[in-house]
Order: structure tokens, then C-alpha cells, then sequence
């Protein structure tokens, strides 16, 4: 190492605290536009990979955000629901493969999402433990919910009433975990999935009762008069399927009529994806047909407009640091002036102690630089693993 | 373009991060045998020999009900359930037959109810209690009479279903599917123009049935019966008797269908009452003697045919 380069050299590492300071503000201000560009990018990648994988959203007219937050993400409150008439018109127009969803309750806090086989094929979710539902009152749980309540293949959970204060309300229905899903590092893995049909137990569209034609179900019998008995509530209704009173189980009024609160469409292609929406249009249509990869631009589109405010106030703190460590570099050369005259006395010539000065700021630059960079091709890298990591948690 | 309310897209970009979620599209694949046979699970013995006739050697088909059931009556358990949701095909009969259907979480691609196209001519049972317990209002669980092949015609019309089934999941073999779904109708069409020569002796004489199980056959034959509730294992007491004694002053019926051979005891009593007992097997599950369906449809028509 020449001179200049070697006095440089030595200078910053007398002065460590000052060159670390130096160095990390620099390289901070220079990471965090970058890391923050990258980190942004790879949500909003992660979050627009589920909406674009996501044909066609079917819900009640309204706030499509609503929708498509409820429909694909479990969070916010469940849309005005359709009815099951809104899934048999997709499926009777041979244009799409109609996935049920039914949102709205919760067991220990976490969605209960009514839906079908389909849905796990759809996803491509697969069971780490267990199998897939198979029976009214059976539950599959994702690998969060199994991992935060400590559940496994044979244990029950109870979805929660709707309300504490709801006496004649919806009553919990205590399900059996059939099986535990493989983490999919999304809202799946927070989610506890059963078949529509248990949810709308769970609604009180369907239950179980004693036969009221048999002698056990007498005392709760208020009359009957030829075909028509008439119960009161002491009649047994089962808040648990089991194999043992299965049977009794039954749903009341037109299947048609059944709520869900959205309905993914998958269609054969992409003419069919065009006449479904079609299909949906009109003044009068109480339904509604949404793309979730458009509605999700649409409020990334928002998002990224914050972000690049955040981004020019970054550079704008960045151009703040620049000018400061330009000030700490210009001080710190008044202050060593009688050093400099040193330099100069004992022979240094003018531009050996130019060099000197400069190597020094090159030196802070260089660093700076240096850990930036490692810090944002470490976010590139581990960003992903990073939020997977938060998501699963 | 819609314009984004604020509060959602608040929540929205509040949870942007946390939302997000990875997509792994590994659909697995359809549940084709190894040897490319089509998975067809059925749920009744006249849907098994449709399927098998049609599909030939082309098919897998797998009707799991144990033989000394009533499929009708009967519910899978877990293991088996998660084999017919692996299927192919699930051909159901419909008209509410095999209710644990309603119970048990299916796929509905390929489910197939083959008696839909015949939905405004399934007969509805009277007779369901109303009852009314709780917020839900008054209700009755209503039933339909389920075994809709005991009338041929309709039974052909579930061929044809299950014929259009396959050649959906195997358009290539439509032609092979197509030809022997005519030998089937062809065969259908005979048994029933055999039963219907073997009932018009019958004419609108009073008859009964031992069980409310013949709804079809007897809409289709222009039948006058009535129903009992009787085991043919098991001998009525005397409440029974007196109530058939009471029927039969109403309905004078000289001839009852049997779903299996009664006991002997049984019969006695009814041939001193002057009624002659007949076995009519519905064939909703498989002859323990390995008769194919139709046989033992045959069969039943024969012993019609033997009645004076």
C-alpha cells in the first residue's frame, strides 16, 4: 500500500466510532430505497400471485375489494352472501368449474371456511397429516392453526358462537380434525376448512335431533295432530356428529336457497371466462362476477403510489445524510488543519496529501457501499424465506 | 374502473404483507387406474351392471357396499368415503337413494345423479311427519321412493345417463359405450315388456307389497297395491296380522311382492288368508348367488309369469 493510501488507511482506524457512524448511515440511507423496492415488490408478487391464480370471483353485488379480501385472503367481514342458485347457474353453463366458499365463522379465532374438495385441488393444497374431510362435522386445519392451537388428527374444535350474548342463536358445533394440511405459506395455513354442508350446520340450516317419533323424544313433544308434531326446545339437538347420530342430521328448506359467500369460477378457457362475465351483467343482476387479479392492481396500483411517496422521502433523507457526512468530511478537515501543516513541513507534498484526504472519504464511500449492497442482496435472497417465515408464525 | 373505497384498502394495505400467500399449483392428478381404467364408484347393484355392461373392460367399477346390506340404508365408512373421492366417476342413483351422500363430503366433479333427467317423475312418499321445534319453523323431512329401476324405462334412462358419464371421462371410446348401452336398452326394453305381460293378469286386483319399496314398478304396471312394513326374516306379531286382517277387509289382496323369500311360517299364515307370497327382489344390492341384475330381474318377472 502506498503512503497516502497506508496514512488513510490508518487514520479511519484510529477513529473507528467516527468511520462506523460514517459508514452505516451512509449505507443505510443507500439500502433502504433499494431493500424496500425489493421488499415491496415480493409481497405485492406474493399477493397478486394468489389473485392472478384466482380466475373469476362470484359474490353479491357490492364492494369488489370486499370480495375479493373475503374470498381469497379470509380477512374482513364476509360479504353479503349469494345464494347456492348463484353456484348452479356457473355450473349449469358448463363455462366454469364453481368452487363453494362459505366465511363467517371462526373456531378459536381462526376462519372457518366452508367449501369443497375442489377447493384443495384448486389451491394445491396437500395434507401433511391426516386425510381430507370426508364427513358432515369434520374439519381439515392449516399448518398454522395446527402449529399456534397444538391440534392434531382426532382432536376436536369448537367454532365459536356468533355472538356471547346470542342466546337463541347459532350453537357451536364441536368438529373433528380429520387432517392437517402441509404449510402453504399463506392465509390457508391460518384458516380451518370444512365442507359447505357443515358450515351450514354450523349456521343452523342443518342439525341433528331425536326421532320425535320415538319415545325418548316424548317429554319434548307439544302436540300432534296427525303428520304434524310439534316440539318444544327440549327437544335433543346434537352439537357434535358422530357416527352414532350421523343420520339425523338433515337440512331444512330449498338447497337452492343456501347462503355461501362467494363462489370461485374456474373456466375452460379464456372465451369462457369472457361469457361467464357476460352472463353476469345487467341492471337487475343481484350477482356479481369479479377478476381478483384486476381488483388486486387496482389497489396495488394505490399501494405502489404510497410507496413511491415513501421512496422520494427516502431520497430526500438520503440527499440530507449526503450533505451531512459531506459537512462531517469538511470539519473534520478544519480540524486536523495543524495536522496537515505537519504533513506539509516535514515534506508531503501538496498532492500526496490530497490523495490522502480523498482515499479517506473513498475509503468511507467504498464501505458504505459495500454493506449496502450486502444488505440488499441479502433482502433479495432471504426477503422471500423472511415473510414466509412471518406468515407462518 | 370502480373506485377503491378508503377503509378496505386501509385494511388492504395494512395486511399487504401479511396476506400474502405462496402458490404451490400441484393439482393432483384424476384417480385413473393404473392401467388407464376409469375409477367408477356406484352406489347400487343396478348402477354397477349399467356401468360394467357400458364400460367393458374399460372400466373399474367398485360398488363397496358390503352384500348383506341395503345399500340404501348403508354408510360408508372413512376409508371407504375417501375411495370414492378419489373416483373417476361417482355414479349416484338420486331420488335420495344412499342418503349418507348428503352426509359425507364428495367431489362433485364427476358425481353424476343419474335419474336428474327424471326428476319431475320421481314419486314423492305421503305420509312424512311435519313437525316444528325451535326457530326453524315447521318442516318435515319428505321422502321420495328411491328405487326408481324397478320401472325399466327409467331404469334405461339411468343407462343412458351412465353411458353419457363415460363417454365424457372417455370420448374416445363413445362409439364402443354407445353400442353397448343399445344391447343394454335392448335387454331393458325386453324385461319390460316381460313384466308388463306378467302384470296384466294382475289388472287393478288389490295386491300388496311387504315393503314401500315398489312405488315405480307398480306406477309403471298401472298396479292397485298397498304397503306394509314386514321383514321377510322376520315373523309380524299379532298387531300386524290384525292390522293386514283389516287392510285386506279394505283391500282384498289374494297376492303380495316379497323383497326375499319370507319364512315358510310367514307364508303359511298368508296362503290360510288366502294371499299368495311372490319374491320380487328390487336387486338394490348384489345376489348372493352371483345372478347379474338383470338375471335375477328376469327371474322376478318368471315367478310373476307362474302366478294364476
Amino acid at each position: 500500500m502506498s503512503g497516502p493510501l497506508y496514512l488513510a488507511w490508518r487514520y479511519l482506524a484510529r477513529h473507528p466510532i467516527k468511520t462506523a457512524i460514517l459508514v452505516a448511515s451512509i449505507a443505510l440511507i443507500a439500502f433502504l430505497p433499494a431493500g424496500l423496492d425489493s421488499l415491496v415488490d415480493q409481497s405485492a408478487a406474493r399477493l397478486t400471485a394468489r389473485a392472478d391464480s384466482t380466475p373469476l370471483l362470484v359474490g353479491a353485488k357490492g364492494s369488489a375489494l370486499d370480495l375479493v379480501l373475503s374470498g381469497l385472503y379470509f380477512e374482513s367481514d364476509p360479504p353479503t352472501p349469494v345464494s347456492w342458485s348463484a353456484l348452479e347457474r356457473v355450473a349449469e353453463s358448463g363455462l366454469a368449474e364453481p368452487i363453494p366458499l362459505h366465511l363467517g365463522f371462526r373456531a378459536r379465532g381462526h376462519p372457518i371456511v366452508g367449501t369443497s374438495l375442489e377447493y384443495f385441488d384448486f389451491r394445491g393444497l396437500s395434507v401433511a397429516a391426516g386425510r381430507l374431510m370426508a364427513m358432515l362435522g369434520e374439519c381439515v386445519v392449516g399448518a398454522g392453526v395446527a402449529r399456534e392451537l397444538g391440534v392434531s388428527t382426532g382432536d376436536s374444535l369448537l367454532s365459536s358462537p356468533e355472538s356471547v350474548f346470542d342466546l337463541a342463536g347459532v350453537y357451536p358445533l364441536r368438529m373433528r380434525v380429520a387432517g392437517i394440511l402441509a404449510p402453504s405459506y399463506g392465509p390457508d395455513d391460518r384458516a380451518v376448512f370444512v365442507d359447505v354442508k357443515t358450515a351450514w350446520v354450523i349456521a343452523g340450516l342443518g342439525h341433528g335431533h331425536q326421532d320425535l317419533r320415538s319415545p325418548e323424544a316424548e317429554a319434548a313433544v307439544l302436540s300432534r295432530e296427525g303428520e304434524r308434531v310439534v316440539a318444544n326446545a327440549a327437544v335433543v339437538e346434537y352439537n357434535e356428529i358422530t357416527e352414532q347420530n350421523a343420520a339425523s342430521f338433515h337440512f331444512h328448506g330449498d338447497r337452492s336457497g343456501h347462503p355461501l359467500s362467494a363462489v370461485i369460477a374456474v373456466p375452460r378457457d379464456e372465451k369462457a371466462r369472457v361469457l361467464l362475465m357476460g352472463r353476469f351483467e345487467g341492471g337487475d343482476e343481484t350477482v356479481q362476477v369479479v377478476r381478483p387479479a384486476g381488483v388486486m392492481d387496482e389497489l396495488l396500483d394505490t399501494v405502489l403510489t404510497v410507496r413511491s411517496y415513501v421512496v422520494a422521502a427516502m431520497r430526500s433523507v438520503a440527499v440530507a445524510t449526503l450533505a451531512t457526512a459531506a459537512l462531517v468530511f469538511m470539519l473534520s478537515l478544519r480540524l486536523r488543519q495543524r495536522e496537515v501543516e505537519t504533513l506539509v513541513k516535514i515534506g508531503a507534498a501538496r498532492g500526496s496529501i490530497a490523495v490522502l484526504l480523498a482515499s479517506e472519504v473513498v475509503f468511507v464511500l467504498a464501505a458504505a457501499a459495500l454493506v449496502a449492497s450486502v444488505l440488499t442482496l441479502a433482502v433479495r435472497h432471504f426477503g422471500d424465506a423472511a415473510i414466509r417465515a412471518l406468515l407462518l408464525t | 374502473m370502480r373506485r377503491l373505497r378508503p377503509t378496505p384498502l386501509l385494511a388492504a394495505a395494512a395486511c399487504a404483507i401479511a396476506c400474502a400467500a405462496a402458490e404451490e399449483q400441484s393439482a393432483p392428478p384424476r384417480a385413473s387406474n393404473e392401467d388407464g381404467r376409469l375409477s367408477v364408484y356406484v352406489v347400487s347393484e343396478p348402477l354397477r351392471s349399467f356401468a360394467q355392461q357400458i364400460g367393458g373392460d374399460r372400466v373399474e367399477v367398485v360398488f363397496p357396499a358390503p352384500p348383506d346390506v341395503d345399500p340404501a340404508h348403508w354408510s360408508p365408512d372413512a376409508e371407504t368415503l375417501a375411495a370414492y373421492q378419489g373416483a373417476d366417476l361417482l355414479l349416484a342413483n338420486g331420488a335420495g337413494y344412499a342418503s349418507w351422500r348428503e352426509r359425507a363430503t364428495l367431489r362433485r366433479r364427476g358425481l353424476v345423479n343419474t335419474s336428474s333427467g327424471f326428476a319431475d317423475r320421481l314419486i314423492e312418499i305421503s305420509g312424512s311427519p311435519t313437525h316444528q321445534h325451535g326457530p326453524a319453523g315447521e318442516h318435515s323431512h319428505a321422502e321420495t321412493a328411491f328405487t326408481t329401476w324397478l320401472d325399466p324405462r327409467l331404469a334405461a334412462e339411468q343407462a343412458r345417463a351412465v353411458s353419457a358419464a363415460l363417454e365424457r371421462e372417455r370420448p374416445e371410446y363413445a362409439e364402443e359405450f354407445q353400442a353397448r348401452l343399445g344391447s343394454l336398452e335392448a335387454e331393458l326394453a325386453a324385461l319390460d315388456a316381460r313384466l308388463e305381460q306378467a302384470t296384466a293378469g294382475i289388472g287393478a286386483a288389490p295386491i300388496l307389497f311387504s315393503h314401500p319399496v315398489y312405488a315405480y314398478f307398480e306406477r309403471r304396471y298401472a298396479l292397485n297395491g298397498r304397503s306394509l312394513h314386514w321383514e321377510p326374516d322376520a315373523h309380524p306379531d299379532a298387531a300386524a296380522w290384525a292390522e293386514l286382517d283389516a287392510l285386506l277387509e279394505a283391500h282384498p289382496a289374494r297376492l303380495i311382492l316379497w323383497e326375499a323369500e319370507p319364512l315358510a311360517q310367514t307364508r303359511g299364515e298368508l296362503a290360510a288368508r288366502g294371499v299368495r307370497s311372490v319374491v320380487f327382489a328390487p336387486g338394490g344390492n348384489r345376489a348372493p348367488d352371483g345372478e347379474s341384475w338383470l338375471e335375477r330381474m328376469n327371474a322376478n318377472a318368471a315367478r310373476l309369469e307362474a302366478v294364476p
